[in-house]
């Protein structure tokens, strides 16, 4: 189900039951007219049968729908207004208000309601436990969840640019809180709202099962409390037992799914997607291996985003890569490079899908290979390091335990203490002192998070490394320092590059031979010399001209 | 700060602030508890003499003849003593004795479901977030939905069909009564068969809250780059989703881990009363109905001690499983 199904199914269903309970009352007979046919099956003249008094059950539960719905909104309005003065106006203001204002939710928080409203209930005299107290206890001791939520979104909002310029243009407080920060919280207030509504129908209706309900009111839990007294399940009077709860559990169920609904406008990412399909459709025949020196062959690559109007992202992309060469991938933003390297991994997610073409790496059709044998390719003959090391690396893990897994998959032989060996030895490798394998990745600088990429990408030393923009996020300096460190090893371990970057010009320093893409084509495939001294494509002039030359001669500071 | 000193600090802010609710509450509300304790000691043959009035009124409040500053410190000082006072609905055995007796059930009861329905809830949270797109994310749904349902409902229509119905469970009770309570198979045995239908109800109700936030996580944590990268790295289908997803995926349940246990200790307060299991929830009621204010409100304070040692733990494990807790300096 779409969002909007969802959200239109479950408002449909919650706002019968609200209608239920406003209109019901006016339409069925006063619930407490007690006959002399007691628990009467549900039939003529009683839809749902009566009680053990003789009471019309459809009547007594629109009028306890009716005052259980208005419990739930009486709660779900203070607690969210409690919520908001103590989550939104704690994280704006900051400081000590923000400090106490969140030790008090937190604080709160784990205190356990119940147990403390029953105790409250107890000490309150029956004829004095009215709808109004209930409430105010249910709200009480139900804001601080949805405080904490909201100050945490305060907090995020606080600091974005248009708040700041509100302030700084000298708004007033509560008018920054309610026309800037206010709108964006709306969906989370809203999904606090309903939420409130919900723990606070069922939270009453456990309270009046066990007797410490408002004295004034009929709810569906009073309505529970006196079937379970009457003895109904026992007497199999289902009738009178079962619509109360299904009534909660239906409205519970309609705002959940109200709230998924929220959830997933919040958060694009959990709205459900189109079905698993296959990576690649269809393949080219693979023709025979023209040079003994060539280690991948890409031929007439396609690459598709199947959505509602599909997105050609590669068209007809062929490329050569040689032992121990350096290709590099040019083009801006959004031109098909990265979708390119991942599908040469096959990498690509739904709804991508290769449509056409081949990927050979060293005799091995990769787009041939079923899930297993890709797997077990994956690294050993081509491995990546991706854009951004700080997200590349799993936050909780250790680096020990991140390098250590490739070993464990791929030589599952490997004695412990020889993989400890080992990583220790790519570490060294590049740069990075061993001891720092017990470190976590938020304990590493930058620089020193993608060196380690790199040695991950060493590990097993495959024929073929795909960096897609390895240096981007860097300072100029540790960029240079790392391209070196990528040029000896190369020299060293003699594997091939594919170099992906929007960066031209860092590209002629560094590579033997470049493709430069744009619009998911390749619109120039040339040495590196030949596209700095003759550059044939009119983007490919576009792009050298748009970098200020800061070198003079090519390669001035490289060599 | 470090880490662990921090939240040992919030949980010791958070007990005072539970002891001190507990002085506040019988002062604030209308009604004249120490009056009514005295009725029902005498009715039950208790002593009526100063002594005894005094100890109740150091816990609910001397009507103003003491100032708010003595009446707190005398609370604290027998708080300290371990001096809940006496109970009048089991006179003449002390609240202490009541709690003692009645609370191994209980956390033997909510810990093991609990337990369970994070564990059950956690894992199939992250498969389903996992293969997304499949049959699999019914269970979200149908799962919220029984969350929705009243704990004690569920439980009353469960007893019903399998209890009555069908015979396969016992009614009621934690135990077969000819039995006596000790370490005998018998009576585990006994025991563990009467609260398997308890622990279900615990379970069926508070699994769905677990499994969609996991699975909500885990859809997040599967498009993060360091389940691309280990993708990449040709590692196992089950090893990316358990190390690298719901490792990560996981954090925001554990952290939680409050809120959750909150509901469930009070779901399972009413789920108790239904089975008339004898734990500290239907005690809690046993002493509500009974106007037995002394043992209220020792109860409310172990539940609350309780709930608050078992957030510290969690807390505390939580450092262990996320590295970057333990260096962040700000109270988060």
């Amino acid at each position: 189900m779409t969002w909007s199904g969802k959200l239109a199914a479950g408002l449909g269903l919650a706002g019968l039951i609200v209608l239920f309970g406003l209109l019901g009352p006016l339409l069925t007979g006063d619930p407490a007219t007690i006959r002399d046919i007691g628990l009467t099956p549900p039939g003529d003249g009683h839809l749902l049968g009566t009680t053990i008094t003789g009471q019309d059950v459809l009547a007594q539960l629109t009028h306890a729908t009716r005052g259980s719905l208005w419990i739930g909104v009486l709660v779900g309005v203070m607690a969210t207004v409690l919520s908001g003065v103590f989550g939104i106006v704690g994280a704006y203001a900051g400081g000590v208000v923000d400090e106490a204002f969140s030790l008090f939710s937190n604080v709160m928080l784990v205190i356990p309601g119940l147990p403390l409203v029953i105790v409250v209930a107890g000490f309150v005299p029956a004829d004095q436990r009215g709808t109004w107290t209930i409430s105010l206890v249910l709200a009480i001791t139900g804001w601080a969840a949805a405080a904490r939520v909201l100050r945490a979104q305060t907090l995020s909002l606080r600091n974005r640019d248009y708040v700041a310029a509100a302030r700084v243009s000298g708004e007033k407080t509560w008018r920054v809180i309610c026309m800037e920060i206010l709108p964006n919280l709306l969906p989370i207030l809203a999904s606090q709202f309903v939420f409130a509504v919900v723990l606070a129908i069922l939270s009453e209706a456990g309270l009046s099962f066990l007797g410490l309900g408002a004295a004034d009111s009929s709810t569906l839990g009073t309505m529970l409390y006196y079937a379970q007294n009457g003895f109904a399940l026992q007497r199999e009077a289902w009738w009178w037992f079962v619509p109360p709860g299904l009534i909660i559990a239906l409205f519970g169920g309609a705002l959940a799914l109200v709230n998924f609904s929220i959830d997933e406008i919040i958060n694009p990412a959990l709205r459900d997607r189109v079905r698993r399909r296959r990576d690649v459709v269809a393949t080219t025949p693979v023709a025979a291996p023209v040079d003994e020196d060539v280690v991948l062959t890409v031929s007439d690559l396609n690459v598709v985003y199947q959505g509602a109007t599909p997105v050609h992202a590669v068209k007809n992309v062929s490329l050569t890569l040689r032992r121990g060469e350096i290709l590099g991938l040019a083009g801006e933003s959004g031109c098909g490079k990265t979708t390119l390297a991942y599908a040469i991994n096959r990498l690509h997610r739904p709804p991508a899908e290769v449509t056409s073409g081949s990927v050979v790496l060293d005799g091995v059709d990769v787009l041939a290979l079923g899930p297993e044998e890709l797997r077990a390719f994956r690294w050993v003959r081509l491995s990546m390091v991706f854009q951004g090391a700080m997200n590349s690396l799993n936050p909780v893990t250790p680096i020990r335990a991140q390098l250590q897994d490739v070993l464990r998959t791929h030589r599952p032989s490997m004695s412990t203490s020889d993989r400890e060996a080992r990583c220790a030895e790519v570490l060294r490798l590049v740069g990075v002192d061993p001891a720092r394998l017990g470190s976590y990745p938020h304990e590493l600088s930058g620089g020193m998070r993608q060196r380690v990429m790199i040695a991950m990408a060493l590990l097993l030393e495959p024929q073929v490394m795909i960096m897609d923009e390895p240096t981007t996020a860097l300072d100029v300096l540790v960029q240079r320092e790392i391209l070196n460190e990528i040029k000896r090893l190369r020299d060293e371990l003699r594997f091939a590059v594919v170099f992906i970057t929007h960066d031209l010009p860092l590209l002629l320093e560094l590579s033997d031979r470049i493709a430069v893409m744009r619009g998911g084509e390749v619109v120039e495939y040339a040495t590196a010399e030949e596209m700095y001294l003759r550059p044939q494509h009119p983007y490919t002039r576009q792009l050298l001209a748009s970098f200020p030359s800061l070198t003079g001669e090519r390669g001035a500071l490289i060599r | 700060m470090g880490y662990h000193l921090r939240k040992v600090a919030f949980y010791l802010v958070a007990l005072w602030a539970a002891v001190t609710l507990n002085f506040v509450i019988p002062r604030l509300l209308p009604g004249n508890p120490v009056d009514i304790l005295m009725a029902k000691l005498q009715q039950r043959g208790g002593s009526v003499d100063p002594a005894a009035r005094q100890a109740y009124e150091t816990l609910l409040g001397t009507g103003g003849r003491d100032s708010f500053a003595q009446e707190y410190l005398a609370y604290l000082g027998n708080l300290l003593r371990g001096d809940l006072g006496v109970s009048v609905s089991a006179f003449p055995a002390k609240v202490t004795d009541v709690i003692g007796d009645s609370l191994p059930w209980t956390i033997v009861l909510v810990g093991l479901a609990t337990l369970i329905s994070f564990v059950l809830g956690v894992g199939l949270g992250a498969l389903v977030g996992w293969k997304r797109g499949t049959w699999l994310d019914s269970l979200v749904p149908a799962t919220t939905m029984l969350s929705a349902v009243p704990y004690f409902w569920l439980a009353l229509i469960l007893v019903a069909l399998l209890s009555s119905g069908l015979g396969w469970f016992p009614l009621n009770g934690g135990y077969d009564v000819v039995l006596d309570p000790g370490w005998s198979p018998e009576f585990l045995g006994s025991a563990l068969y009467h609260g398997t239908l308890p622990a279900l109800t615990i379970v069926l109700s508070s699994v769905g809250g677990w499994l969609l936030g996991m699975r909500n996580m885990m859809v997040s944590a599967m498009s993060e780059d360091y389940v691309l990268t280990a993708r990449a790295k040709g590692l196992t289908g089950s090893r990316v989703m358990v190390r690298y997803a719901a490792r990560n995926a996981v954090l925001p349940s554990v952290a939680g881990f409050a809120i959750s246990l909150g509901f469930v200790v009070s779901g399972s307060i009413v789920t108790e009363q239904v089975f008339s299991y004898p734990g500290i929830g239907s005690k809690l009621l046993q002493a509500v109905q009974n106007n037995d204010y002394a043992l209220m409100q020792g109860i409310f304070l172990v539940i609350t001690i309780a709930v608050l040692g078992a957030n510290l733990v969690v807390d505390l494990l939580y450092g262990l499983i996320d590295a970057r807790t333990r260096d962040r300096s700000t109270v988060s």
